[in-house]
């Protein structure tokens, strides 16, 4: 059956064009990671109105190497320059840039290309291995665990997007309220029109996405004159060769690094909202806390660059489990992802992988290939991203402003979704401006129809509210959705020293046993058991030693 | 009690939050389906409307907003400190009133020409005239002949 499978997929991406779109599409990836403040899913979201005329396995395979190639270009600049290219680079430039400065480039540039590769690699089994497995849970999945999951999605991701989480709330609530404006789906009526055409069709949601996320952004990048027109680098030339070999062999000996940190990216990449930019920072922390010299991050150490570098590029697989396994996205990318797929009226969910075997094997075909991909051509293409630095950011947004009018009205041949284009930039630009966060937005916007849907599927079932607490899955899905939104007030009152603070987690644990407990199968209630005495530990242990304040 | 911007933008949201309300109630009501269609958008303004309350309470807790050096204080400070953004929105709202009239290629090219222009200055003109060209160009070339998209022509221009 698996083999089936990949002959199918190999049947549908295995061709030349395909080939090349993705190794156009890892280039592109690479230069738009390395540019500072062009983010991937910038790169990713303007990437999907080329695809909308490809069969979906080939758009999918060009909008996948879009993205690897993005995740690891960010760490060529921040090595070289100290500038990272994108938010998940971040902590590569912690220890890569003094590690280039210290006469090492070649060395911190192999570490990086190697580091990402392999948690490429890593990400890439596990989504193999985790996708079906999750997919045959979610198959379990009721309306009312769906609706649940939805505002899990949007609970956790205003909770990790910004550092207010009512402000991250509002963006998700307000992401919702602009997916209910047109047609309702379900019966058709007219909402918030005002007795405008326009607004009856409702609005494009790529469209929706390329304003909120690559418009305001560039608008963001061009804001300040002076930045706009100056190079990013005045670097001219760079003799540097890559040193795999020796990357290569430094790599084996922090094996238990690299590992731990694809697990790092997985679990990350799993959590919505949770993308590449806390992967490395977590990764980073983790290793610098393992580390038997910690004095030396910051330094130059190369646990400092293997630690993000490999954690943000296992980030991906990891949001496209939930994607691929229930259609519920795990980050920004993945949604534009689920975008891509909703052009061609594909709508994943549990039952995907049994629907379109073909099509998510080609998924996990190109992510691997992807990844080969891009370590050839990050290897040989160092001099054309070290020019790209030296692009002017008012000339990107210019010319990306122009081709994202193109390329949206191509989505629908709808004049319209340029209109939209326009709206969706202006008002994610001074959302921006406002302090809210973008992520949980977007995903208000992807997720609003699905959370609809379930919530009237449920109705029509039964008109019993209490079913969407009391059902195991729902009720599980609530209470992580609670403890997710109390987490920053968590943070902040432990960072305070509160003592209450040292109960949280046995307190989720208990809660979460619960519904696990009520689950079918002996496998969930022995973990609720082993919840429980996680919990009666945690507490245990609370309670030995003594609160610094309360 | 001091207001500052946080305030003033939970008032704007408690305004929409309230309007949108209103117009909910415009939403027809069919004798068929299990879920009234203005019921999902209602549930949504609640929530909406008590996060903007919530907002609005912290807002007031902070205080008055902390004196910033940069922040434009006067219409032309203003207009001086947001003279790149409110170019792109100008000009690429001209470009969108301009489509129908002078088509997307045409339109595409001085849209990217003049946005360059005025946020690079005239400095560069030819590099500017030859990256719209290039640029929008050959993404035009792109979809209308290799992906088959029929991009809007112009009234005036017939192309």
């Amino acid at each position: 059956m698996i083999w089936d499978n990949l002959l199918l997929a190999f049947a549908a991406i295995g061709n030349w064009q395909t080939i090349l779109l993705m190794i156009t599409g890892v280039g592109v990836g690479l230069l738009a990671g390395s540019i500072p403040g062009f983010t991937i899913a910038m790169a990713v979201v303007l990437t999907l109105p080329f695809t909308f005329s490809m069969p979906p396995e080939q758009g999918l395979a060009t909008m996948i190497s879009v993205l690897v190639g993005g995740l690891s270009g960010g760490l060529m600049s921040g090595i070289l320059t100290g500038i990272p290219g994108t938010p998940s680079s971040v902590a590569t430039t912690f220890d890569g840039f003094p590690l280039a400065r210290k006469g090492e480039p070649g060395f911190a540039l192999g570490l990086g290309v190697w580091s990402s590769f392999f948690g490429g690699m890593i990400s890439a089994v596990m989504l193999v291995l985790f996708a079906p497995q999750l997919a045959r849970v979610g198959l379990e999945f009721q309306p009312w665990d769906f609706f649940m999951l939805v505002i899990f999605a949007l609970t956790v991701t205003a909770s990790l997007a910004g550092e207010n989480l009512v402000k991250g709330l509002i963006a998700g609530a307000l992401g919702l309220l602009i997916r209910t404006v047109g047609e309702d789906e379900a019966v058709g009526v007219g909402r918030f029109d005002f007795g405008s055409d326009y607004l009856l069709s409702g609005f494009d949601f790529i469209a929706v996405l390329i304003g909120l996320f690559a418009f305001s952004q560039l608008l963001s990048d061009v804001r300040d004159p002076t930045k706009a027109t100056q190079a990013l680098t005045q670097q001219r030339k760079m003799q540097i060769r890559i040193e795999h070999r020796r990357a290569l062999i430094e790599l084996w000996k922090r094996k238990l690094v690299v590992l731990r940190s694809a697990l790092i990216g997985m679990f990350t990449g799993i959590l919505p909202g949770a993308g590449g930019s806390i992967a490395n920072i977590l990764a980073y922390d983790q290793a610098k806390k393992s580390s038997k010299t910690p004095d030396e991050f910051g330094k130059g150490n190369p646990e400092g660059v293997i630690a993000p570098e490999t954690s943000n590029n296992a980030v991906e697989g990891g949001a496209l489990t939930p994607l691929i396994s229930l259609g519920i996205p795990g980050d920004v990318t993945a949604a534009i992802m689920l975008g891509a797929l909703l052009i061609h009226d594909i709508v994943p969910g549990p039952t995907f992988i049994q629907e379109e075997p073909a099509l998510v094997y080609s998924i996990f075909i190109a992510f691997f290939a992807a990844n080969f991909i891009m370590l050839g051509m990050q290897s040989g293409m160092l001099r054309v991203f070290v020019l790209v630095t030296r692009i002017r950011m008012y000339m990107l947004a210019s010319v990306i402003l122009g081709l994202a009018t193109i390329g949206v009205f191509a989505l629908n041949n709808a004049f319209d979704d340029v209109w939209t284009l326009f709206w969706f930039g202006i008002l994610g630009f001074v959302m921006r401006q406002l302090g809210f966060p973008l992520a949980p937005m977007i995903l208000g916007v992807v997720l609003g129809n699905i959370a609809e849907l379930n919530l009237s599927r449920a109705l029509a079932i039964d008109t019993d509210l209490t079913l969407f607490v009391t059902r195991p899955w729902a009720m599980f899905f609530a209470i992580i959705a609670v403890f997710s939104a109390a987490f920053p007030w968590y943070q902040s009152q432990r960072m305070k020293g509160a003592g209450w603070t040292r109960f949280y987690a046995p307190a989720m644990l208990l809660c979460v046993a619960l519904p696990l407990s009520l689950m079918d199968g002996w496998f969930r209630t022995a973990l609720s058991g082993v919840a429980v005495l996680t919990a009666c530990y945690l507490v245990w242990r609370a309670t030995r030693t003594a609160p610094s304040t309360t | 009690m001091a207001i500052n911007r946080d305030t003033l933008t939970a008032i704007c949201l408690l305004l929409v939050c309230g309007g949108l309300f209103w117009a909910s109630l415009d939403i027809r009501e069919p004798d068929y389906g299990q879920l009234s269609p203005a019921t999902w958008p209602r549930v949504i303004l609640g929530v909406f409307g008590f996060l903007s309350l919530i907002y609005l309470a912290q807002s007031l807790r902070q205080g008055a907003d902390a004196p910033n050096p940069d922040a434009p204080t006067d219409l032309t400070s203003f207009i001086a400190y947001w003279r790149n953004v409110i170019w792109c929105f100008v000009l690429f709202g001209a470009y969108l009133l301009a489509i129908p009239y002078v088509g997307m290629l045409a339109g595409g090219v001085a849209f990217v020409f003049a946005l360059l222009t005025a946020l690079g200055g005239w400095s560069r003109t030819p590099i500017h005239v030859a990256v719209a060209l290039v640029s929008v160009g050959g993404m035009w070339l792109l979809f209308t002949h290799a992906l088959g998209v029929i991009l809007p022509r112009g009234e005036w221009t017939g192309f």
